[in-house]
């Protein structure tokens, strides 16, 4: 059901003050959290579920910078002893290791869940529910990971883990397994939260908010949201041949049997090049909130910052060899990444300068926050300076893997990243506590945290150049840099007080008052925020004309807080929030959102049984927590999910009346299918990209003596897709047009189908008796159609979810959700046969 | 050439045409990879004068350049001064058009830099 | 768009505190000359730095370190200054269109041409020395600790460990593949690094301008004792090194079978992994210990070379390498290891 013309309907009477003290009773007892012990962790309000997030981020950073102090107390003076060789590789490890998988991406997706609703002045964030899950699978994952060192297990090869030294299970112990299992694990919730955020900018926004009204937070948050999506499963795709190789010898990366150790890097750095933006730019897009703010004027050149956000997306995936600049490769490949590498220097100096031409053009206010961004932006300028200069490959070729390099990272990632970050938190504190931070705490932390960073890395620029190479132990005094280490050392002390006075800061603030609403003067949606805490979120959604509606919109808080806009009451009970349309912000529906539910954990315990028990070898254990899995999903999609609502349409005031259901693209959880086939066809892509590398670099390949998996089953399981996939596009329609009966054959002959390409697809490498231990080439063959067919099992089990949804009277012709988001996973299923089958039953006739 | 612009500025303006710019460039960085990659695992070298480089390279300019001068038809709608901040279908046309321009720019002076290695490196080592 | 709404109060009492920039900048100019201080005090090392350099790759690299070193500084000097006048600047001294303008010539157009002329610039740096059919290769493959040499390889190879050896003055390709994980070859006097990858050949041309000794080491993690795998680097001067070669292919006068300390050798098996030109031990597995005498560290660059140091290291080579693949020694009475250093340094 699309767009209704609105009907005029009785409105409630804003004006009397009984209704509207019944209206906000409504909405306190639907958004009121569970209580207990126990119940109380089953809440999935974004509100609570962030703080959860930010705190055990928080936690992770606090556990990776103690790593770091001890690895300095090492490095202190030259030929210490005071950690072992075999201490200190787990310490730098986990140290990278924790601070970018544990601290920086979750972070970000952390402050979005908080911050997203309340910047597009909505209830919640889509998929509450699905928020949750994410934070118990970092929670499970984190701890699995960092916990290791203190049983001697923790990884131990570098935070990108390079084969064959990782790889080979004789050099390399659990630890490899522990960081791949358990990053992959976490992967998972970071490509949930980027659906959830995607779907929330997009869908999500007050009715008016176009997108040259959006606040760029949400354009930031948009555009990482999307680079995780291209991003992540490149490294899901290198973690699955990793762990194939370590648990089962297939020799990816083991070039005495056809594998390549380029090809690990290749994934790795498609992944970590943009990481490094994704964890990047939503720092700086909290300085476009806070500095319109502290120049008390609309931010100057929005339709820059948009170009700076996105053009930084799109190069940032054009740099990756610049990681391996060393490697070997030939130099004209190496000097597109260098020129790509320079070229993204541009969109990220464009913003910074749209900062201070906002400063320059407003009327400055001086305050804490402001600070950490102006020493943000002098210190990360360094690190771009930096930067540019590791762009150039000759001297790339003497920084590479040396102390410069710890240098540069660690200017960028503080100046970037971090101290963004104590900006956004003296900031937003008020807005998610009502109470300010002190001032002279935060200022004097400033300092020390600004001497300390440079101090203790300043110096490593010239280590490095004096040939301190990376991630060692320790270091000859001949070399004559046992000053500049010692200086870095005090440094790195010097900088963990800075933290220390900000946990005390934090600490401090459960004894203060509370403060005033909006203390900043803010422009801006989030700042609606009641000191007092409501859990409801915003008490009506309100109609935006303009950027900064505190500001310019007149009467505008008033008319919020007297539910004089959208959605002021929960007359049926329900949490609600309003689905709009993309570009114009013009409400389509009412969005019925999820509950607090145990759910999400269980099914995140569940998944990280999966990925715990393979490190350990007990594959049946694990085998039965992926049914375990299957059943909480399920159960999670069956009562949670396309719910056929008890009336069509709902008023959602001003005399607008909207939907309640929608189905197809317009629809939120269609887009979540959507945007999660796309991160899942791009880790496909990965696996793709290893067959055609082989063959690159291979001068011979398939090799010889490996004949298979022939043309015949590939082509018969591709059929079987195609015939399987007509049926569900057939069902689909039919379906809609009222002819039930049809569609439950179809579907039921769609799933029979795919069960059937199951086996046909396995059926080619098993029959011509291609052995994936002996060679890469096999192996890959083997992988792509593993994977294809997994795939292929779970669109089966997607049709006939579709099909009892029916039979069970949960999907209607009208209400017809769950089909049109199963067509959707079976086009990215029917593009995955075409290119798995192609490839592997075809392609050996072209190449010969 | 009035009655063109006019049908210019007809185009649709979105989220996918922002990113047809930049998507542009993101072809032909990997066209440039996979060319130099393949011809110097598979070949040994490539081209003294290049053909087949030179022509994607000026197809990927000219596609990009096209785009911008849409975008910019299209940014130049009637409408009041930037910045472009009202609630407005013109407003949010001539946003989404700027922000398409300034990307091909951006683009532009992406694809160069890509191609500039070429013109200096001439064999596979 | 200014904000309005009535008096306006700067928070908290703080009022305009905007000079944070400047003082920010200052005590970045404190560090940098305290560091720059400390690391002039400290004396840079000669041997094994990109700043001293004695190859031509490195010193043309070391140029433009230098351009570079000194753009950035003025960059991030003149940013300072200009974040610090648009704090300080009265209230909305720049206009809408003004704005702009900063944002498109400053954000985008300086920026544009400055890396475009880096880019140009930088490319033909790029473009690999020339090399000729004639020019000497040296075959260097990495192994978990230590480095095998193969000087010419083909017949007539030179094969040593831990040490390579090149003549100044002539253009020297240097050959290098991964044994069994990822190293990487880095002589930063000399030239950038290349990894080692199993699986590869890589090829690192040189030229070495000025003789000396220096040192090299892996750069690239490898295991347990990543941070003490090193080589010695001689740089002679060609008619040297060409008489040096020659010398070198024969075995060591001293390396006589019938010596005890070979006798001791033998009956440990070291010959099983050691070679030594001129007896029967000619196995590839460990460093090749023909001319061991004649290097001036033992243990890939790490411990000076003394009888000492050589007889410590055959009983507990854990101890100085953890990880290291040479099996222990410790039932070994110290006079047995003591008459195998004694053999082994003779070796010269």
């Amino acid at each position: 059901m699309t767009d209704a013309p609105p009907v005029e309907a009785v409105a409630p009477d804003q004006n009397d003050p009984a209704v509207r003290a019944a209206q906000e009773a409504r909405l306190r007892a639907v958004w009121k959290p569970p209580s207990g012990w126990f119940r109380r962790w089953t809440d999935v309000n974004n509100n609570r579920v962030g703080v959860w997030y930010v705190l055990t981020a928080f936690a992770f950073m606090l556990f990776a910078g103690v790593l770091a102090l001890v690895m300095r107390a090492q490095l202190a003076v030259p030929q210490n002893d005071l950690v072992s060789a075999n201490t200190f590789n787990q310490l730098f490890t986990l140290h990278g290791s924790t601070m970018m998988f544990l601290f920086a991406v979750p972070m970000f997706e952390a402050v979005s869940i908080i911050l997203l609703p309340q910047l597009l002045g909505a209830r919640d964030l889509p998929f509450p529910r699905l928020s949750a899950f994410g934070y118990w699978s970092f929670l499970i994952g984190g701890v699995f990971v960092s916990g290791s060192i203190f049983f001697d297990a923790a990884p131990d090869g570098g935070w990108f883990m390079y084969p064959p030294l990782t790889t080979r299970t004789d050099l390399s112990g659990l630890g490899a397994d522990i960081w791949m299992l358990g990053l992959s694990f976490i992967e998972v919730s970071s490509v949930a939260a980027a659906v959830e955020l995607i779907v929330g900018v997009l869908k999500c926004r007050p009715p008016g908010m176009r997108l040259n009204l959006m606040p760029l937070y949400a354009w930031y948050i948009l555009v990482v949201a999307v680079m995780i999506l291209f991003a992540f499963p490149p490294l899901i795709a290198g973690d699955v041949l990793f762990e194939m190789e370590r648990l089962l010898g297939w020799p990816f990366f083991d070039a005495s049997r056809g594998g390549d150790p380029l090809l690990w890097q290749h994934l790795f750095w498609i992944f970590g090049h943009p990481e490094v933006y994704i964890v990047f730019l939503p720092s700086i897009a909290l300085f476009a909130m806070l500095i319109p703010t502290f120049a008390q004027r609309h931010l100057l050149g929005y339709p820059w910052i948009v170009l700076a956000a996105v053009g930084t997306a799109f190069l940032s995936f054009g740099l990756w060899v610049h990681h391996m600049f060393a490697t070997g490769l030939p130099k004209i490949s190496l000097a597109f990444f260098s020129a790509a590498s320079e070229a993204v220097a541009i969109p990220t100096g464009i913003q910074v300068f749209a900062f201070i031409a906002t400063l320059w053009a407003g009327r400055v206010v001086w305050s804490t926050p402001l600070l950490y961004a102006v020493g943000s932006i002098a210190i990360f300028t360094i690190g771009g300076l930096t930067g540019v200069m590791v762009a150039i490959a000759p001297f790339d070729w003497q920084a590479h893997d040396t102390y410069f390099i710890v240098a540069h990272l660690h200017y960028v990632l503080i100046g970037g990243t971090l101290l963004p970050l104590f900006a956004g938190l003296y900031y937003y504190w008020p807005l998610v506590t009502g109470k300010r931070l002190s001032d002279r705490i935060g200022r004097t932390a400033f300092w020390i945290l600004f001497t300390g960073a440079n101090l203790a890395f300043f110096p490593m620029h010239l280590s490095g150049l004096e040939g301190m190479p990376r991630r060692v132990f320790t270091y000859p005094a001949e070399l004559g840099i046992g000053g500049l280490n010692m200086a870095s050392t005090a440094g790195a002390f010097l900088f963990a007080g800075g933290v220390l006075l900000i946990v005390i800061d934090l600490a401090l603030s459960p004894t203060r008052a509370k403060t005033v609403r909006n203390p900043w003067r803010a422009g801006t949606l989030e700042w609606l925020a009641l000191p007092e805490d409501e859990d409801w979120g915003i008490r009506s959604v309100p109609l935006v004309t303009s950027r900064y509606p505190i500001w310019d919109q007149p009467g505008f808080v008033e008319k919020v807080d007297e539910g004089r806009f959208f959605l002021p009451d929960a007359e049926e009970g329900r949490r609600e929030t309003i689905v709009t349309s993309v570009v114009d912000a013009r409400p389509i529906q009412v969005a019925r959102l999820g509950t607090p539910s145990v759910i999400p954990m269980v099914t995140a315990a569940a998944l990280g049984s999966v990925f715990i028990l393979t490190t350990y070898h007990l594959y049946w254990w694990a085998l039965a927590g992926a049914v375990a899995t299957l059943g909480c999903v399920l159960t999670w999609l069956w009562t949670g999910t396309a719910e056929i609502p008890e009336k069509p349409c709902k008023a959602i005031g001003r005399g607008l009346v909207v939907p309640l259901y929608l189905s197809g693209p317009a629809a939120s959880g269609w887009w979540a299918m959507f945007i999660t086939m796309l991160a899942d066809a791009t880790a496909f892509s990965g696996l793709l990209f290893g067959y055609y590398f082989f063959w690159t670099v291979h001068p011979v390949f398939p090799k010889p003596g490996f004949d298979g998996p022939g043309a015949f089953w590939p082509m018969v399981a591709l059929a079987l897709t195609l015939a399987s996939w007509t049926a569900t596009v057939v069902a689909r329609e039919f379906n809609a047009r009222g002819h039930v009966g049809v569609a439950r054959a179809g579907l039921g002959i769609a799933c029979g189908a795919s069960l059937a390409s199951v086996g046909a697809g396995l059926a080619g490498p098993w029959t011509s008796g291609l052995d994936p231990a002996a060679h890469a080439y096999p192996a890959i063959v083997w992988v792509l159609a593993i994977w294809t067919s997994a795939h292929a099992g779970v669109g089966a089990i997607c049709q006939g979810y579709a099909l009892a949804r029916s039979l069970a009277g949960r999907m209607t012709p009208t209400h017809d959700a769950d089909l049109r988001n199963v067509t959707v996973y079976g086009h990215f299923l029917l593009f995955t046969a075409v290119a798995t089958y192609l490839t592997i039953g075809l392609f050996p006739q072209v190449a010969a | 050439m009035r009655r063109l612009i006019d049908r210019v500025r007809g185009l649709t303006v979105s989220l996918w045409t922002l990113i047809v710019p930049p998507s542009v460039w993101a072809v032909h960085f990997v066209f440039s990879y996979l060319w130099a990659a393949l011809n110097c695992a598979k070949v040994g070298h490539f081209a003294t004068f290049p053909l087949l480089y030179v022509v994607g390279t000026m197809l990927a300019l000219l596609t990009v350049v096209g785009a911008g001068i849409v975008a910019s038809i299209q940014a130049r709608t009637p409408g009041g001064d930037p910045p472009h901040e009202q609630s407005t279908d013109s407003d949010r046309l001539r946003f989404l058009a700027k922000a398409t321009q300034l990307l091909a720019g951006l683009s532009f002076i992406g694809v160069v830099f890509t191609a500039a290695p070429v013109a200096f490196l001439t064999d596979c080592r | 768009m200014i904000v309005r709404s009535g008096s306006r109060r700067t928070d908290g009492g703080n009022a305009s505190r905007p000079g944070g920039r400047g003082r920010a900048a200052a005590i970045d100019a404190r560090v940098v000359g305290i560091v720059a201080a400390a690391a002039l005090l400290n004396g840079c090392n000669r041997h094994q730095s990109t700043l001293a350099p004695f190859g031509a790759e490195a010193a043309s690299t070391r140029t433009l370190t230098v351009v570079l070193l000194v753009a950035a500084v003025a960059i991030a000097v003149a940013m300072t200054l200009l974040i610090r006048h648009a704090i300080r600047a009265p209230a909305e001294a720049l206009s809408h269109r003004q704005g702009m303008r900063l944002v498109l010539w400053l954000g985008g157009v300086v920026p544009t041409v400055l890396l475009f002329a880096l880019l140009i610039g930088s490319l033909p740096l790029m473009r690999p020395a020339p090399l000729a059919p004639a020019d000497l290769r040296i075959k260097v493959e990495g192994e978990q600790f230590w480095w095998r040499v193969i000087t010419a390889p083909g017949p007539g190879q030179l094969v040593s460990a831990n040490e390579v050896r090149l003549p100044v003055g002539r253009t020297v390709a240097l050959e290098l593949a991964g044994g069994d994980v990822i190293h990487s070859f880095w002589i930063p006097g000399l030239a950038g690094k290349m990894d080692m990858i199993p699986g590869r050949i890589n090829t690192l041309v040189v030229r070495a301008q000025k003789p000396g000794r220096y040192r090299g080491v892996c750069t690239e993690f490898c295991g347990l004792s990543h941070a003490l795998m090193a080589f010695d680097v001689v740089a002679m001067e060609a008619g040297a090194f060409d008489r040096w070669v020659a010398a070198q292919r024969a075995p060591s006068p001293a390396a006589a079978t019938a010596a005890g300390g070979y006798r001791l050798f033998a009956g440990y098996g070291c010959g099983g992994c050691h070679a030594i030109r001129g007896t029967g031990a000619a196995s590839a597995i460990g460093p090749d210990l023909s001319r061991y005498g004649a290097r001036a560290t033992l243990a890939a660059g790490i411990l000076p070379m003394t009888t000492a140091n050589t007889a410590r290291f055959i009983r507990h080579p854990e101890r100085t390498k953890p990880g290291v693949r040479m099996p222990a020694f410790a039932h070994m009475p110290p006079a047995d290891a003591v008459a195998i250093a004694r053999y082994l340094e003779g070796l010269k």
